[in-house]
């Protein structure tokens, strides 16, 4: 028999060999960020956002371009183009060659800044009409843009200035009758011009400093448009910076404050049920039911808002004040849910009262429903906005925004598609990101996925 | 991207999704899988049944629409086939004001006086005419026929003009008889409609007196508002004249047999016109109504119809085609009407030569619209006006004006100082919807930003509501464009009488008003132009406007249709002397 201690008689201490945790503790949030990360589609978009709005906000700050000033020399020009530019003299208008013509012949080096032709009169014409085509004459007589046409014989000379741009020309002069109808007489000259700039304008376009030495027959680089310019000549880049300041404004803010708003009167009628409930409901279907269109007409003269100035207000609160249904619905719905669980009546029963309810109990049980809601809002707001300013509804000119910037471009989509391309695929891939990631986001959040590892 | 699966004919689709697919969490990987799987079949039969459909329906089409009536040249039936711009909302050439309207009405009506193949007055109904200071006479022909086999006579004129100025008709273009004794005062219910100037001393003679001597009245009466209506015929309708084809009683070398509403009208040849140097294509179809420049184009592709005008996005893939692209002027000018009325900033003379001096029209034209057949503005008379022996902008050329930005400036500050200002307030533009306008509006709001400081805001509105602000005068500067009514400079030259109510700016000077009242009273032609010559310069010196721009056309014909004119004044476009000619293929 073995001898008993004193000590064997002291009480142990405390011991848990019950719950061993053999991984740290994970709160929901952590849960939902690990399952975020784990969805490769969700965090790209994600990443998209994070640089959609380092775009707006810090793109500026670099590109400093301003998005209203046209650089007439080059419109519609594509990305990427060659932008050598040899400088000429300043332009002067040309009040006629000095020498004879012996036939259609150039009476100056062909540049972007004018084209000026001379030639002698035609057999039997009784005048003369102009035209230029991006290719040869061929044997069907087409020859292309008539640009300009004299109905007489003094004029023999002619100057094109007429949207110019560096390449390939056929102009050709074709002899007028008796009626002013073209003949079949008629000659084609093929001339090749060059981009040019006048040191004035390369001055003003801050392309060369004031001071700079340069000299008639120099070389320059003319300003980098690294998206290209649109119809005026205004950097497409900077625009797209400009414009998605608007685009997200409206797309951020305008939804954050009516999910906002949808959330508490939905938690409001949720919460305290029976007819008030009844009544606030069937105010939020009213609300559903009033047009939006014709509201944020309305807005727009009730606040004064005169003409020529931007429409983004009167958006902002046509919004506002017309789009919160969808979220009070939801959240009402959850906290209709949620008030019947357990762990809220027993809550009660320990004499909780009603703002504990709701902020420990209800309200972070629906963040993430309204989460998501807002992801998904977020979009159809940018789309919302670009539909009003695409129908002439939301900015004023010159203020650029994606969606009116993508009615601009598609009247020339055929011939310079970079115009509407860039701001639709702003639109899209904006629109898109946030889908994705809302999508994610109520994967990630939906506690019932939780992972069970 | 192509998906290694059995749905690789959906490409991108197919391939998207098995891609999306590697990026999802891996434990119902099946399941997406599947789903993903699922959806693409139906992706898949979706577009199969689309396209079943479209090709069902093309045949159905096909069987019922086309008899080979729906080329743009029908050798066989000697017909052609047009696209008109807009529907007419009615016919009745008193009432009717626009431009669609116009192009009907010359081809089934006629009036006293006609324009031919080359745009110079010929005789339509009237044989001969004598205009003198105080009246006029027209001699009418008597092979001259309604559609019904009757002779057209004096009383017919007389019968249309006293219901276009009959206050009860409310006819919109009245005032174009005002040149007649009494037309304005019948038209404001000041007298009876008996009393308008007018006569048939018998069927073959109509007698007219002046309320002011009018030199031009034969150029007016070429007019639509002018054309003759039979009274018979027209009482028999119970006030349903012009609505319909068979509402209408014609004289002109068509006639309409058939108008489906908003859709298509068929014109077939008068049996009783009494010429035979117009209508020579027996049947125009006008088989499509439509204002979408790029249907119209593609219509013309597909020789679907013989005409078509091109903008300038439209011009390289014309010139790929190979097609013959011809211009004509249009007749609009458009330039900045400013606002005159006392209060304005705009009726400040220097600020007004501010903004002259700092712009050029060619800039706008050759930069900012691109339009090929557009002329940048120079005067407010357009380069087609005719002078006493040629053009009038050759006999009296538009004052040489180039941008000087120093004069500009030096405008502005001199503005600043008369109106005491220590800065300009935002300036507002007044715009119409249509491109060119906006273009031009953005185009000057950062040219006067950029060059003289000045913040202007543009104020874009539809047709109707920019007529109703211009005449309340609710701009600083409105972009207005003003097209002829007759082929006359005075069409211009009145503009800016200072009672004249498409005055809009209500400009006022004595000067302008004295140099109009000449204008419009002096018979001597010299004389006349000389006229016009001082209003051009006066409307430059005073900057009473800014000019723009002149409108005009590219357009392209079908080869094998000749004769097809596009018309400064009269119908836009002019089918009478079309005529289908395929020796040149």
């Amino acid at each position: 028999m073995a001898e008993y201690s004193a000590a064997d008689f002291a009480p142990l201490k405390v011991q848990s060999h019950s719950q061993t945790l053999s991984r740290p503790s994970l709160s929901y949030w952590q849960d939902a960020w690990i399952r975020l990360k784990a969805n490769r589609r969700a965090l790209t978009s994600l990443y998209l956002v994070i640089g959609l709005l380092v775009f707006t906000l810090l793109g500026p700050l670099i590109w400093r371009v301003n998005p209203a000033s046209q650089d007439l020399d080059q419109i519609s020009a594509p990305p990427g183009r060659d932008r050598g530019a040899l400088v000429v003299p300043e332009y002067t208008p040309w009040e006629g060659p000095t020498t004879q013509a012996t036939e259609l012949q150039l009476a100056a080096p062909p540049t972007s800044q004018a084209v000026r032709l001379q030639w002698a009169p035609l057999p039997n014409a009784h005048g003369h009409r102009v035209y230029r085509n991006l290719y040869p004459v061929g044997p069907e007589r087409a020859f292309g843009i008539p640009l300009a046409e004299f109905f007489d014989n003094s004029t023999l000379y002619f100057e094109d200035r007429l949207d110019l741009r560096p390449g390939r020309y056929y102009y050709s002069v074709v002899a007028l009758n008796d009626n002013g109808r073209p003949t079949t007489e008629a000659q084609t000259i093929t001339v090749d011009v060059r981009r040019a700039t006048s040191i004035s304008d390369a001055i003003k376009q801050g392309i060369i400093p004031v001071d700079a030495e340069v000299e008639v027959g120099d070389v320059l680089q003319v300003a980098l448009h690294p998206l290209g310019t649109d119809y005026l000549g205004r950097d497409m880049l900077a625009r797209l910076m400009a414009g998605a300041r608007v685009s997200l404004f409206i797309g951020i803010f305008a939804p954050f404050l009516y999910v906002l708003f949808g959330v508490v009167y939905g938690s409001v009628a949720g919460f305290l049920g029976g007819k008030i409930d009844q009544l606030m409901m069937r105010f939020a279907d009213f609300v559903v039911a009033l047009p939006f269109l014709l509201f944020m007409i309305l807005f727009k003269i009730a606040f004064g808002i005169g003409p020529g100035e931007s429409g983004v207000f009167p958006m902002l609160v046509a919004m506002i004040l017309l789009l919160w249904p969808a979220s009070a619905r939801l959240v009402r719905g959850q906290i209709l849910q949620i008030r019947e669980q357990g762990y809220v009546e027993a809550s009660k029963l320990l004499g909780a009262k009603s703002t504990y309810l709701i902020f420990r109990h209800m309200l972070p049980n629906t963040l993430g429903v309204v989460l998501v809601t807002l992801t998904f809002e977020i979009p159809r707001a940018i789309f919302t906005e670009a539909f009003l300013s695409f129908i002439g509804m939301g900015v004023a000119p010159p203020t650029p925004s994606w969606g009116s910037m993508s009615n601009e471009g598609i009247k020339t989509m055929l011939n310079t598609p970079h115009e509407l391309i860039f701001p639709a695929l702003m639109i899209s891939i904006t629109v898109l990101a946030f889908n994705l990631l809302g999508d994610g986001l109520r994967d990630a959040l939906d506690a019932r996925m939780r992972n069970t590892e | 991207m192509l998906s290694p699966k059995g749905w690789g004919i959906l490409g991108a689709d197919g391939g998207a999704m098995s891609d999306s697919h590697k990026a999802l969490i891996d434990h119902d990987d099946n399941f997406t899988r599947s789903a993903g799987k699922q959806l693409a079949v139906y992706a898949v039969y979706a577009v199969l049944i689309l396209a079943a459909v479209v090709y069902l329906l093309s045949l159905a089409a096909g069987h019922t629409g086309n008899n080979g009536n729906d080329m743009a040249v029908d050798i066989e039936n000697n017909a052609i086939t047009i696209a008109l711009r807009e529907e007419p909302p009615q016919l009745d050439p008193g009432r009717s004001t626009d431009a669609s309207s116009g192009v009907v009405l010359a081809h089934v009506f006629e009036g006293l006086i006609n324009y031919d193949e080359e745009a110079q007055l010929t005789p339509g109904v009237a044989e001969r005419w004598e205009i003198r200071e105080d009246g006029a006479t027209f001699w009418l022909r008597d092979n001259a026929r309604w559609s019904d086999g009757k002779v057209v006579t004096a009383q017919d004129f007389v019968f249309a003009w006293r219901r276009v100025v009959d206050p009860a008709t409310a006819a919109e273009y009245a005032f174009f008889l005002y040149p007649i004794k009494n037309g304005e005062e019948i038209n404001r219910g000041e007298l009876p409609k008996e009393m308008l100037g007018v006569r048939a001393v018998n069927d073959r003679q109509l007698e007219v007196e002046f309320s002011r001597p009018t030199p031009y009245f034969d150029k007016l009466v070429a007019w639509y508002t002018y054309l003759p209506v039979r009274e018979d015929f027209y009482n028999s309708r119970n006030g349903r004249f012009g609505a319909d084809a068979d509402e209408l009683l014609y004289n002109g070398p068509y006639m309409i047999t058939e108008w489906v509403h908003s859709s298509s009208m068929l014109w077939k040849k008068n049996p009783y016109y009494w010429s035979d140097a117009r209508g020579f294509v027996d049947e125009i179809r006008t088989a499509y109504i439509t204002n979408d420049d790029n249907a119209k184009l593609n219509l013309f592709k597909d020789s679907k119809i013989v005409e078509t005008h091109l903008s300038s996005p439209m011009l390289p893939d014309a010139m790929a085609e190979k097609w013959q692209i011809d211009r004509a002027m249009d007749g609009t000018v458009f330039f900045f009407e400013f606002n005159h009325r006392p209060g304005r900033i705009t009726s400040n003379l220097n600020f007004r030569k501010a903004l002259l001096f700092a712009q050029e029209s060619s800039e706008l034209v050759y930069k900012a619209l691109k339009e090929a057949s557009y002329l940048p503005a120079v005067s407010l008379f357009p380069v087609w006006i005719e002078g006493v022996n040629g053009k009038f902008r050759e006999e009296y050329p538009p004052p040489n004006h180039h941008m000087d930005l120093e004069k500009a400036r030096h405008y502005l500050a001199l503005a600043k100082e008369e109106l005491g200002l220590d800065e300009f307030p935002p300036i507002v533009m007044l715009s119409g919807d249509q491109p060119a306008s906006m273009v031009s509006a953005t185009y000057y709001q950062e040219l006067f930003r950029d060059r003289l400081g000045l913040e202007i805001r543009i104020d874009t509105q539809i047709f109707k509501q920019r007529l109703q602000k211009m005449t309340a005068g609710d701009f600083d500067i409105v972009l207005a464009g003003w097209g002829p009514d007759y082929d006359d400079a005075l069409t211009y030259g009145d503009l800016f009488a200072s009672w004249n109510l498409q005055n809009r700016g209500r400009y006022k000077s004595d000067e302008m008003d004295a140099l109009i009242k000449k204008a419009q009273t002096t018979l001597d032609k010299v004389d006349r132009v000389a006229t016009f010559g001082k209003i051009q310069q006066l409307v430059y010196d005073d900057a009473v406007i800014l000019p723009m721009y002149e409108r005009g056309w590219t357009y392209v014909v079908n080869p094998q249709v000749k004769g097809i004119r596009r018309r400064v004044v009269g119908p836009e476009v002019d089918y009478n002397f079309a005529r289908i000619d395929v020796s040149s293929d």
